[in-house]
């Protein structure tokens, strides 16, 4: 509307107040005796106590994900039920998330509290190990990006300095591999999937048509080359680390995924998510459940938490406890930073407001915490693996017409007196289409084009990641495997 | 007083360090009166009005001008560090001294640390 | 047009090296000039002319009417929005928004036979030099749509133009006056008009704008509020939005194409106002991917606030002096024109500072207040329906 006419919307400084960064006084607010040296949303803190804070604020988001059932909440005892996996990236977050987890479960000295002596007494059983092992687990990407260095063994030496974690390196095309797959323990095949990404429909594509015999790299570099914007790139990406993660969890009998997430980075997420649709998961943008189905034993299909025990931790800590903590960051590659996507667009945004206004990343993160999806989910997505709305094809093409087949069927699904329209004989479609096993984000990712007119690239089948045959609910595996079959 | 100098350690963090020839501590003298509009030339050809005693802003304009050696809109963004830097003046996040308006003195450290590498 | 400059994001999208920012400035115009004739991407027909900024299609202009107005149709049947005899009434600011409302209301009520009374209400902000002439344009709308029009200023009901509360003021939080008096101008508009409905011009920029600014601010009563396209409190008019999936560059294309007349003049109180932060981010993500702008409302409606969070908001009550729908025992109408009478109006924009004025004890009988109101309608309780 014009400038007026939206009562909620007036100046930009009545809805964000500008605050002072801190308080009148410079004394830290915790100790109350030294000089400030950090201002934390407007509190100052020194040194000293800024540390215990940040690993407080550490145990308060992890800890009630471990067994919040037993031992008593002022001493809990931390059993997990299987093994611990990180997820490391290089970057800020996860650096300081491995060293914290380092020096609080596996350093071999108990955790001590706000005076610096052990919490429950040097010989309280919590610390025998909480998880009965651990492992780091990078995903290198930079076979997704020209010219990017692989740098394994660079985050190799990082993890190793901690002696009790164990490295685990994946490569992003491990997505595409039929024998990494068959490592963490999925059916074998001797087919992979492919979906057309040409035409709005998302028909797998028949067998003879799928490139013959594509290297597991080439058949990720077919898949993100047919993604129709940077932002379904930066997507994807994304999720074929998170799901290699995953899945690498639960072939390890993980009971916990630790991300290093700070709250920046969260609320990044959260607005990011919510700006490709995918509002329905945000519950999963902040803590998240996964029950793998389909993986033989129990051992290696028990429900995996995903926890992000820095979420209430601002990237401008994470930054000041690796200074003074001496935490080394390797860092990431700059290639990704660059995609012109909805995810960086997101990202150069909250960070610059986070500077002028500290507390609106904690909002969006409470804000989000007070929602719930609307409806019960319709199975979980074939590609993602969060849960999947009903209705979402019938939403898109009742709001954005794209061909007057979708129009009338709109109209006709309406008994209104003037809708003379009968409902079109709909082509029959002779290959099963991906469209309904797809979450909103997803089928977004794969479908939404740029402004910039309609992609002329050839009509190559994009390969689909290997875990796509396995994830679809069992009469889609049977309508699948019978296609396969007849192609 | 114009002729006067600030020793000064400069260092850099969380890969910011990149921009600055890969090199993490710069120790550099800086003149302790400058421009009031932050350019490196002397402030002794220039009218008293229009000098000031050298702050923070000025060291980032000087450290732009002189050390940073690729992409200097990952450093400088309108006027200030660009938003997900981290300032320390003598170990004190510099939202507590001032940030750019903080009066350097000599043999103050200064430390930039860039928060952006995500997680 | 859609030139922009050497990188193309869609052939870089992989060998990704330094995407330019020329990306965001320039997707403003969704013309196309096409070198080679592209036919209609839905009738096949036709030459397209236009770019749908809403799919990327190409498409000709009478595709493009049909498949506007129809979307709006759809939207309209979805929720079940009017029934027939229903006496709506279109907020109109002489504005694109509005005025194309109007004349897709009418047209769509012909087309079919929604048996609509519709009118125009539009609001005298009391504002030298905008208001005036952008009424003389729902004047002529009048006419040329054949509606009825009734215009209710500000000053006949709160006794204060904006003018003058400038004045008094200044122009710092004048747009948070102007708002909270028009949104209740509209329905004692409507009431007095006598009708069940009032549509307003809110399209799906605005919306998506409010989703992610409520996310922002942590206005969780407002983020469950804001994607209902119908919204109904206990005492008031029912309110909608048929534009809520119409973008805002399709609705300046359509008014083009169709010629419609109207003014587009910003408000001289607020140059700028509406481009806040969540706007310009708004603009960058629809550049970068034109869904985004339908991806945050369908995300928007594909939550809600949590049943125990709910529980712990306020509930609604009558104005103790006007009997308006408020939160509060006075609501902010009352609470900002008391302020003005007082002269501290500046000082009662928080809720911390009213609990200052209401210190200073009770208002004088002196005081000009609203006069009282009292709803056309039975008291009723609508849940407004929910889309999926």
């Amino acid at each position: 509307m014009s400038s007026c006419g939206n009562p909620q919307s007036t100046d930009a400084d009545e809805l964000m107040p500008r605050r002072l960064k801190f308080g009148r006084s410079r004394v830290c607010v915790r100790c109350r005796e030294n000089p400030g040296n950090i201002v934390i949303r407007h509190a100052v803190y020194c040194r000293d106590c800024f540390s215990p804070l940040v690993t407080m604020k550490f145990r308060k988001a992890l800890q009630p994900a471990i067994n919040a059932s037993a031992g008593t909440s002022k001493r809990p005892r931390l059993k997990a039920e299987g093994n611990l996996l990180m997820a490391f990236s290089g970057g800020l977050g996860s650096s300081v998330l491995l060293d914290i987890i380092h020096s609080t479960y596996f350093s071999g000295q108990p955790p001590v509290d706000e005076d610096g002596n052990p919490v429950g007494g040097k010989k309280h059983p919590r610390n025998a190990s909480v998880w009965p092992s651990a492992s780091v687990c990078y995903v290198e990407v930079c076979s997704a990006f020209p010219g990017m260095r692989d740098r394994t063994e660079e985050v190799r030496g990082a993890v190793e300095q901690y002696p009790s974690f164990e490295f685990v390196p994946l490569r992003v095309e491990d997505a595409f591999d039929k024998s990494w797959w068959e490592q963490v323990g999925g059916a074998p095949s001797a087919f992979q999937l492919s979906v057309d990404l040409g035409i709005g429909n998302l028909s797998l594509a028949s067998a003879s048509s799928t490139p013959p015999d594509l290297t597991p790299v080439e058949s990720m570099r077919t898949y993100l080359a047919s993604l129709p914007t940077p932002t379904a790139v930066s997507s994807a990406i994304q999720n074929l680390v998170r799901m290699l993660t995953l899945h690498a969890a639960r072939s390890r009998g993980a009971s916990h995924l630790l991300l290093g997430t700070s709250l920046t980075s969260l609320s990044i997420g959260l607005i990011s998510s919510i700006s490709q649709g995918g509002g329905y998961a945000t519950r999963e943008e902040l803590q998240e459940e996964w029950t793998p189905s389909g993986f033989g034993s129990t051992e290696t299909s028990r429900p995996i938490s995903i926890v992000r025990p820095l979420r209430d931790v601002t990237m401008k800590e994470c930054a000041a406890y690796a200074w003074w903590n001496d935490i080394k960051i390797v860092g990431r590659d700059k290639s990704a930073r660059a995609i012109q996507g909805i995810a960086n667009l997101t990202k150069d945004f909250i960070v610059g407001l986070e500077k002028d206004y500290p507390s609106t990343v904690s909002t969006i993160a409470r804000t989000c915490a007070k929602l719930a999806p609307k409806d019960a989910p319709n199975g979980n997505c074939i590609l993602c693996q969060r849960p999947v709305q009903h209705g979402i094809q019938e939403w898109k093409s009742r709001i954005s017409i794209r061909s007057y087949a979708d129009a009338k069927l709109a109209l006709a699904a309406h008994t209104h007196p003037s809708s003379q329209c009968d409902p079109p004989a709909q082509p029959l479609d002779p290959m099963p289409s991906l469209t309904p096993r797809l979450c909103y984000s997803c089928h977004t990712t794969l479908t939404s084009r740029s402004s910039r007119g309609l992609k002329t690239t050839g009509h190559l089948p994009a390969p689909l990641p290997v875990w796509s045959k396995q994830s679809g609910q069992s009469e889609m595996r049977d309508a699948i495997a019978d296609y396969l079959l007849d192609g | 007083m114009s002729s006067d100098t600030l020793s000064l350690k400069i260092e850099f963090g969380g890969g910011l360090e990149l921009l600055f020839s890969n090199q993490r501590i710069h120790n550099i003298s800086i003149p302790a009166s400058v421009p009031l509009d932050n350019s490196i030339t002397s402030a002794d050809s220039i009218p008293p009005a229009d000098v000031k005693q050298a702050d923070v802003t000025f060291l980032m304009h000087y450290l732009r001008e002189t050390l940073l050696t690729e992409r200097p809109e990952l450093f400088i963004d309108n006027g200030t560090v660009r938003p997900g830097i981290l300032v320390l003046i003598n170990d004190t996040d510099w939202e507590l001294e001032g940030e750019g308006e903080y009066v350097l003195k000599d043999k103050d450290e200064i430390v930039f640390i860039s928060t952006l590498h995500g997680g | 047009m859609l030139r922009r400059g050497d990188s193309d994001p869609e052939t870089l999208s992989v060998s990704v090296q330094v995407l330019t920012l020329s990306l965001r400035r320039s997707n403003h115009c969704s013309l196309v000039r096409s070198m080679a004739p592209a036919s209609c991407a839905l009738c096949q027909n036709a030459k397209a002319i236009l770019k749908r900024p809403k799919t990327g299609q190409q498409i000709c202009k009478d595709c493009f009417f049909y498949v506007f107005e129809t979307e709006v149709h759809h939207t309209i049947l979805e929720s079940s929005l009017f029934k027939p005899g229903d006496r709506v009434a279109i907020g109109a600011s002489g504005g694109k928004d509005s005025t194309v409302l109007a004349y897709v209301m009418k047209t769509l009520n012909d087309r079919y036979n929604y048996a609509l009374e519709l009118f125009l209400l539009s609001i005298d902000e009391g504002i030298t030099g905008y208001r005036d002439d952008s009424l003389e344009t729902v004047k002529r709308n009048q006419q040329q749509y054949d509606m009825p029009l009734k215009i209710l200023s500000y000053d006949e009901l709160y006794g204060w133009t904006m003018d003058a509360i400038v004045s008094q003021i200044g122009k710092k939080n004048n747009c948070t006056f102007c708002g909270v008096f028009r949104r209740q101008a509209l329905d004692r508009g409507a009431a007095t008009l006598n009708v069940d409905h009032i549509v307003t011009g809110h399209n799906a920029d605005d919306i998506a704008e409010t989703v992610l600014m409520n996310i922002m601010r942590g206005d969780i009563a407002r983020l469950g509020r804001c994607t209902m396209i119908c919204t109904q409190g206990e005492d008031t008019i029912k309110r909608s939005k048929p534009f809520k999936y119409a973008y805002e560059k399709e609705i300046v294309m359509y008014a083009y194409f169709k010629k419609l007349d109207y003014f587009s003049t910003e408000c001289i109180y607020s140059p700028d106002a509406y481009r806040g932060h969540a706007r310009a981010f708004l603009k960058d993500l629809e550049a970068a991917r034109p869904s985004a702008i339908i991806d945050i409302i369908h995300s928007g409606e594909a939550f809600e606030v949590r049943e125990e969070v709910k529980a712990t908001q306020k509930a609604q009550q009558t104005c103790i002096r006007c009997g308006y729908m408020s939160s509060n025992e006075l609501c902010k109408a009352c609470t900002l024109l008391e302020g003005l009478e007082r002269g501290m109006a500046n000082s009662v924009i928080t809720d911390r500072a009213r609990k200052k004025i209401n210190a200073l004890g009770p208002a004088p009988d002196s005081l000009r207040t609203i006069p009282h109101y009292r709803s056309p309608l039975p008291v009723v309780s609508v849940e407004a329906p929910s889309h999926s």
